[in-house]
């Protein structure tokens, strides 16, 4: 550490002021007094079909199966080379998330699972969750994805409808949808998520809330619901559906929100419900700025160095093939970044503010290993808007702050 | 040495799609200005904006050297002018530096109605005039039709008109004889003191002030100093020469030729177009008679979105008035806007290209709003007001009369159109004068008032005739008129930047069409948006935007997070490109949306 390091950090750093960030010393600025939490994401990048809306990275399959033992040992020799990084932290969740994971069959996730423990430092309440297809053969394996130690199961519906979910690529029913949730129950897993879909194109009011209640009625410990969005590189983008009017998606969200609170469900982020306690430790983790390693093709991470007391963010080639072939190498690597403290700030509020609850001040300079006084300016001015109420302990986005929340994060961009 | 007897200089006067870039780009071919490899197509037009649009803006020149037929070489100097409306001025300042002029009309289209005003300006001036009948290889060609309409609309003896293709290249060398043979060369004392017109100044940011000039008397070389004879000001030569169309530097420019001149000039005003130039040490007695100096019809404010942009916006406007005489501004002020500038054009096509160069080649966002004519306004005091800014009209009770500019109209159009046109007249007010079979064609003679003719008469004329009937307009008088402000209200607030002026009998239907029209261009926000079109304390149309109901980004994981940080970046910087006015964010077209009010109907 140099002299710059001492706290409060001199007065030109405050977040606004336009600084080069080679002109200073990133390490003089943060100072972290514990490393935040780990966790592990881990992409399986192909799906049987690309759906029309879908933006992550997901190819269709084409050799059947070939290509599915050799990617399970890329993700090892991945982690192999991630491992120093992270040396002796403990992880508290892996999320298995894609494409399509459930296309891997249950002796594969066996075996990248005992890989995984084998060296890395899980505990009996690490939350292991798999993405998974609602299609008949993913159900057959559900209780063997458990036996393999998969501990949570998040299964794509979408939606109840069989015209959406045609609309929508997808390749089951509604039939299928109801018996996956049943599966899952039936193979023992209690902690399960359903992702639902809504302003779905040509939906009406009551359409929408009929998927909520059929989801509401298969009894998941979690839900997610969301607005369709039309993503840039994606089918939809250059073929735009008909989407229901704001006021209608608006209706939809307000009814729906009510219907899972009635049903015990509690709204803990933008598009997360869930029965007490059974929050998504994974995705917590990321919405309050927590670690990640991530291992597959095209897989971002985020990662506290308390050596040189700096945040990273690095990705992972993206094509599957180049993925194969440069696993366990540094050439697995397709970019690095290291964050400056404008960024952090921003990168925090992107996720925390997304928090129905928001964030404790000391998660904060934990979190970003700065002080408070970097994010005051975008607070203040929150504040006067009415976005956003401070206490001596908490920062919480009003009712207000959640409905217009890129209007409140924008606020922290840094002034151009 | 070319002697004057060889010389000959010429403009091309056609009407828009007439071909005459392609015709001049023909002739430089022939004459070996340009290997077939350096034909970009349409040569003369140089401006991005004018081969995007293919119409010409601004007049150029290019000299050739063309073997004649009796054996001698001959100079021709082609000055180029625009073919619109919006532009005449242009056109006037070309034929100044030419002795005859080169009518090319279509064969298949027959005679359009700008191409008769340039003609009468030609002949007004004394040049001689050939009819060309471009386009004859086309199967639609009706030469017989075209020459008689030639003779019946223009009195052009046309018996004799050359039928060529420009395409084709049929017919060309015919026409190049022919203007050796009809038009006569140049007069002019190569010893006698300096007097060079100056037809067009440009700036160039390497060289500073580029003119081109018609020697009348005397010699121009390097090295010379010269004086610019209305300001006074003495420079000194660096380069003359001519355009091949290339610039091509040459030792001298004599009299009766047609060529540029650079001599250092840095002041964006050093040059002013019509202007003379002489010599600092053997001065002409006399400067040449210039050009009537233009008076701007239509006005309208241009803002510059970023308020630290009002400097390079007032430089680029100063920069684009060298060599543009017809544009006129001066700041103003708008509580709305802020600052920007009050500017004067010609008609709404200059307005656009003026718009376009501002933000193209100087790279300035600009709010522009609606354009509006000059009003005569009366006061109670007995003063009489020129309003050229809705803002600046005195409140009702001050006002004795208001008077509205006329225009007389001279539109030719094919018979079948005949009727939707003269509906469209009646629409805008207009009262017709005369009408006269020609041919195919009909000319119809109307009286209408301007402020009609700036919202969207030529578009609406072109839509209604699928684009055959043409426009050539000039000021008649001032005629009192029922006029009244109409403003528009947001949340409560006038806005003053997005007042009209409308007579009152069409003030309820465009302020209705108004409100419903900003209604569609302002994007919903935090909270409702009232909307509001009224005449004094009068509401005559309300409407409202809806407020936004959210905006969040519905999924952020652990993924890649600059790109949903590129996203938030976007929303803000579209922001910044609206207006804050009171609260609300208003997007730029908002404030030309009173232009597009008729469109749909």
């Amino acid at each position: 550490m140099t002299a710059l390091g001492a706290s409060p950090a001199p007065i030109f750093f405050l977040p606004g002021y336009h600084c080069n960030p080679c002109c200073y010393n990133l390490a003089a600025m943060f100072q972290f007094s514990c490393l935040p939490p780990l966790s592990l994401y881990i992409h399986f990048p192909w799906c049987v079909r690309k759906c029309p809306y879908c933006d992550f990275n997901s190819h269709e399959i084409r050799q059947e199966r070939k290509q599915e033992g050799a990617y399970i040992e890329s993700l090892i020799a991945d982690l192999e080379t991630e491992l120093p990084r992270t040396w002796g932290r403990t992880v508290v969740s892996i999320f298995m998330g894609g494409g399509t994971p459930s296309l891997f069959s249950p002796e594969s996730i066996d075996r990248l699972l005992s890989a995984l423990r084998a060296r890395l430092p899980l505990s009996a309440e690490t939350e292991i969750t798999l993405e998974a297809n609602p299609g008949t053969v993913e159900q057959a394996r559900f209780a063997e994805y458990r036996d393999a130690g998969v501990n949570r199961l998040s299964i794509g519906i979408q939606s109840f409808h069989d015209a959406q979910l045609q609309a929508l690529g997808r390749i089951h029913t509604r039939r299928e949808a109801i018996l996956a949730a049943e599966a899952a129950h039936l193979a023992g897993f209690e902690n399960f998520n359903l992702d639902l879909m809504f302003a779905l194109a040509g939906q009406a009011l009551k359409e929408a809330l009929d998927d909520v209640q059929t989801a509401i009625a298969l009894e998941p410990a979690h839900l997610s619901y969301y607005q369709l969005t039309i993503e840039s590189n994606t089918l939809f983008h250059h073929h735009p559906p008909a989407l229901p009017d704001e006021d209608i998606a608006w209706q939809m969200q307000e009814s729906a929100q009510t219907l899972f609170h009635t049903a015990g469900y509690r709204q803990y982020e933008v598009s997360a419900y869930a029965r007490p306690g059974k929050e998504c430790v994974h995705n917590l983790n990321y919405w309050r700025f927590g670690d990640y390693l991530g291992i597959g093709a095209g897989a971002h991470d985020k990662i506290t160095d308390a050596h040189t007391q700096t945040i990273h963010r690095n990705w992972k080639v993206k094509h599957p093939d180049d993925y194969l072939a440069t696993a366990g190498t540094s050439r697995v690597i397709a970019g690095s970044r290291t964050l400056s403290p404008q960024d952090a700030v921003l990168e925090f509020m992107m996720n925390a503010l997304r928090l129905t609850h928001g964030f404790d001040h000391r998660l904060f300079s934990e979190h970003t290993g700065l002080p408070l006084h970097f994010a005051e300016k975008g607070l203040q001015q929150a504040e006067q808007l009415g976005w956003l109420k401070q206490d001596q302990n908490t920062i919480c986005p009003t009712a207000r702050g959640r409905r217009f929340l890129d209007d409140l994060i924008s606020l922290f961009l840094p002034d151009t | 040495m070319t002697d004057l007897k060889y010389i000959r200089n010429f403009s091309i006067i056609a009407h828009i799609d007439h071909g005459k870039s392609t015709l001049a780009d023909r002739l430089i071919q022939l004459c070996g200005g340009l290997t077939e490899r350096e034909m970009a197509e349409q040569v003369l037009d140089s401006m991005d904006l004018e081969r995007e649009r293919g119409i010409t803006i601004k007049a150029q020149s290019v000299t050739l050297h063309y073997q004649a037929r009796d054996g001698q070489t001959y100079q021709l100097n082609i000055i180029d002018t625009p073919g619109h409306v919006d532009f005449s001025y242009e056109v006037s300042r070309s034929l100044a530096a030419c002795e005859g002029a080169l009518l090319i009309v279509d064969a298949s289209q027959g005679v359009e109605a700008q191409s008769v005003a340039n003609c009468y300006t030609a002949i007004e001036q004394g040049l001689e005039v050939i009819p060309v009948l471009n386009k004859i290889d086309l199967p639609a060609a009706e030469p017989e039709r075209v020459i008689r309409e030639i003779e019946e609309i223009i009195g052009l003896d046309a018996q004799e008109a050359l039928r060529v293709s420009a395409k084709t290249g049929e017919g060309i060398e015919e026409l190049l004889e022919e203007i050796i043979r009809l038009i006569p060369p140049p007069q002019g004392e190569r010893d006698a003191p300096l007097q060079a017109l100056i037809i067009d100044s440009w700036f160039d940011n390497y060289l500073g002030v580029v003119s081109l000039v018609r020697v009348v008397q005397g010699t121009l070389k390097p090295r010379q100093k010269i004086r610019i004879m209305s300001i006074g000001r003495d420079y000194q030569v660096d380069h003359v020469g001519v355009f091949n169309p290339k610039r091509l530097n040459t030792d001298s420019l004599k009299a009766g030729e047609v060529g540029f001149v650079i001599s250092g000039i840095k002041e964006v005003d050093g040059a002013p177009v019509g202007d003379t130039i002489t010599l600092a040490d053997n001065p002409a007695k006399e400067p040449l008679p210039g050009f009537q100096p233009i008076q701007p019809q239509v006005f309208a404010g241009l803002f510059p979105v970023a308020g630290d942009d009002y400097e390079n916006l007032r430089e680029a406007l100063a920069k684009l008035k060298l060599n543009d005489a017809a544009l006129f501004y001066e700041p103003e002020t708008s509580q709305a806007l802020g600052f920007g500038f009050r500017c004067g054009f010609l008609g709404m096509l200059h307005m656009e290209i003026i718009q376009e160069r501002l933000e193209r080649e100087y790279d300035i966002d600009l709010i522009t709003t609606a354009p509006t004519v000059v009003f005569e306004v009366l006061h109670t005091n007995g003063e009489t007001l020129r309003i050229d800014n809705p803002a600046d009209l005195p409140e009702p009770n001050y006002i004795d009369e208001i008077r509205e500019p006329i225009i007389t109209a001279n539109i030719l159009v094919p018979q079948e159109y005949v009727g939707n046109v003269i509906n469209l007249c009646i629409e805008k007010r207009g009262v017709q004068k005369q009408m006269q079979y020609l041919g195919n064609q009909v000319a119809l003679t109307y009286e209408l008032p301007m402020n009609e003719i700036v919202l969207d008469f030529f578009d609406r004329l072109k839509s209604v005739s699928r684009g055959y009937a043409s426009l050539d307009y000039e000021f008649n008088r001032f005629q009192a008129a029922n006029m009244v402000k109409l403003d528009i209200l947001i949340n409560g607030e006038k806005v003053d930047a997005l007042s009209v002026i409308v007579h009152r009998d069409l003030a309820q239907s465009r302020g209705r069409l108004l409100a419903e029209r900003m209604k569609e261009i302002i994007p919903r926000q935090m909270f409702e948006v009232a909307i509001q079109a009224a005449v004094g304390s009068k509401i005559l149309a309300r409407t409202n935007v809806k407020a936004l109901r959210k905006n969040v980004t519905a999924k952020c994981y652990g993924g890649d997070i600059t790109r949903k940080r590129k996203l938030l970046e976007k929303q803000k910087a579209g922001k910044r490109r609206m207006k804050q006015v009171g609260k609300v964010e208003i997007p730029q077209e908002a404030f030309l949306a009173v232009l597009n009010v008729g469109k749909d109907k």
